[in-house]
């Protein structure tokens, strides 16, 4: 179990300030939604956890050593990836894919090919082991990345909007996966758009929802506290309504009156 | 897909003996000569260039995600010329240490291009594409040096450049052996040794440094093996168009992209296919031999176009 930390953190680049002293602790075992229009600073708040940006201040603390300070095999132990968009121009194969994803782990070719097999199996994506990514449509790239991040076998994981690309059934698909390895002992920093969402990771009482806005941290709130409609809204600049359903409170926009 | 590669491995190494038996019937104690002496050392020579120049060029089509990249995308070959260029206008028959002056000039004009490139690939902030502009820069500017030598050099020392930028399998017997195969054996084996960071790099740089690649060392580690071979081979051939470019696609065309096969598999195929342009480049005129640069660049340019286009379908 492995906990995530940014420490007053704030990225400059080109006069421009992308993130702006954000402070913001994922503890160990611990889910956190990351929410927040466009050109928030959501993407690169990971790539910093990744070290793919260097902070201009602050720190990112992986498993208490900061980022910088990680060998590359040992960083990949503790965090994966799932990013937004997924690079296909390599004609390789789901399975070669899955297996190169295994590069952390010293081990034989056959065996970083058995637990390739046994990632694409648990995100139902066996299908594309002998398919060529290339030919594969945007969803089930995805699917083949998720098994990727699944294979790498890390403590703590980040997903960029794992729903992108995903017909509704397998988002509530993805979102299921996401709790299973949430139970697990995972710890997660996920971004995503839509948080009516995250009631398929389950346990709703210990999620947390996390705003971002121009950089900056806007709000910070347990999923189903009474407030969070309002931060939402907030946020985006658009009225949001509570509606309960049968078993769980849905956060809509109010469609807006004609004058 | 198993019997496919051996399918190749078979027909390259027909190739390979075809290119030493073929040409004018030969017999007696001067046949024996023309054989073992020259045709021999020859082809061995070429089975190291081409394999060489093949598997380089896949490795750093891997390495920047272009496939389009080859040695001379990072500054090798440019840096190669204007090292024979100014060796040649210096004076094209001196030797070091036994060595021609050409060759001795074109290696260190080759590395010190690449190692440009590369101290700037090893900086943590430049991502791959940012790599290729520095090669493109070094290009550029080497070409301008070269065009300055050359506005000074008399017409002997042009023509004698012009045919070295040509591309060809020179004589140079088992000495020359002897040299390139250290080299071209070093850079070959070790680059083999990073199959797997490559295949990492299939789906994207920063998805590969998440898994755990350490990005600059390795692009420093390839780009420095992969122009320690190539400098050698330009420094005797000149620059050979396209082996490093077709050879990978086609591999890739026939086989797929996993790497523990796409890299050997080119080493093999552009042994055995630049052993055989210069087999044909050596008969396709009687009585006179063609540079196998010509042939390769006759033979590569339909070829990529070719493939390109089965490729979108």
């Amino acid at each position: 179990m492995a906990e995530l930390e940014f420490v007053d953190l704030s990225l400059k680049i080109g006069g421009r300030l992308l993130l702006d002293s954000i402070t913001l602790r994922v503890a160990a075992g611990e889910f956190v939604a990351l929410i927040g229009p466009n050109g928030a600073g959501k993407t690169t708040l990971l790539k910093t956890a990744l070290a793919l940006r260097r902070p201009s201040s602050g720190r990112v603390r992986v498993a208490n050593v900061n980022a910088a300070e990680l060998d590359a095999r040992k960083r990949a132990s503790l965090i994966a990836w799932l990013p937004q968009h997924i690079r296909a121009e390599e004609p390789v194969t789901g399975l070669q894919s899955v297996a190169a994803a295994r590069y952390r782990f010293r081990e034989s070719h056959a065996q970083s090919e058995r637990a390739a097999e046994r990632a694409l199996a648990r995100v139902g994506a066996s299908a594309y082991a002998g398919r060529r990514v290339t030919e594969l449509s945007g969803g089930e790239r995805q699917r083949v990345a998720f098994a990727c991040l699944i294979a790498q076998e890390a403590e703590i994981l980040l997903f960029d909007e794992p729903a992108n690309h995903l017909d509704p059934a397998q988002q509530l698909e993805v979102y299921r996966l996401l709790g299973e390895l949430w139970r697990e002992g995972r710890s997660i920093l996920c971004i995503n758009h839509d948080v009516n969402l995250l009631h398929h990771v389950g346990d709703a009482a210990r999620l947390r929802v996390v705003g971002l806005r121009a950089g900056g941290l806007a709000f910070d709130a347990p999923f189903d506290s009474a407030a969070l409609p309002a931060h939402l809204g907030e946020l985006f600049g658009i009225e949001l309504e509570a509606v309960r359903g049968s078993e769980q409170r849905f956060i809509l926009p109010r469609a807006r009156s004609q004058s | 897909m198993k019997s496919r590669a051996l399918l190749i491995l078979v027909s390259c190494l027909a190739l390979l003996l075809a290119a030493v038996l073929v040409g004018p019937r030969l017999e007696g104690a001067q046949g024996q000569f023309i054989v073992w002496q020259l045709r021999v050392p020859r082809v061995l020579v070429g089975m190291l260039v081409g394999g060489t120049l093949a598997l380089v060029g896949a490795v750093f089509q891997a390495l920047f995600q272009n496939p389009l990249a080859t040695s001379d995308t990072v500054g090798t070959t440019a840096g190669a010329t204007v090292g024979a260029l100014f060796a040649l206008v210096l004076d094209s028959s001196r030797t070091v240490q036994g060595l021609p002056l050409v060759t001795v000039c074109a290696f260190v004009g080759a590395l010190s291009g690449s190692l440009l490139v590369a101290s700037f690939a090893s900086s943590r902030s430049a991502h791959s594409s940012d790599v290729l502009l520095a090669g493109i820069a070094v290009t550029l500017a080497t070409s301008a040096l070269a065009s300055g030598i050359q506005y000074v050099s008399d017409s002997r020392a042009l023509f004698a450049a012009t045919q070295w930028s040509l591309g060809q399998l020179p004589q140079v017997g088992y000495r020359g052996v002897l040299l390139l195969a250290p080299l071209c054996a070093l850079s070959c084996s070790l680059l083999l040794l990073l199959t797997r960071p490559l295949q990492a790099f299939a789906l994207g740089e920063d998805l590969a440094h998440s898994q755990g690649v350490d990005v600059p060392r390795l692009r420093l580690f390839a780009l420095g093996l992969g122009s320690l071979g190539v400098a050698a081979c330009v420094a005797w051939c000149g620059p050979i168009a396209f082996v490093g470019l077709i050879v990978p696609h086609l591999v890739r065309r026939l086989l797929g992209s996993s790497y523990r096969v796409l890299l050997p598999m080119s080493l093999f195929v552009g042994a055995a296919l630049l052993v055989s342009c210069d087999a044909f480049a050596r008969l396709i005129v009687p009585g006179r031999e063609l540079p196998v640069g010509i042939v390769t660049a006759a033979l590569g340019a339909p070829t990529l176009v070719f493939l390109v286009a089965r490729g979108r379908r």
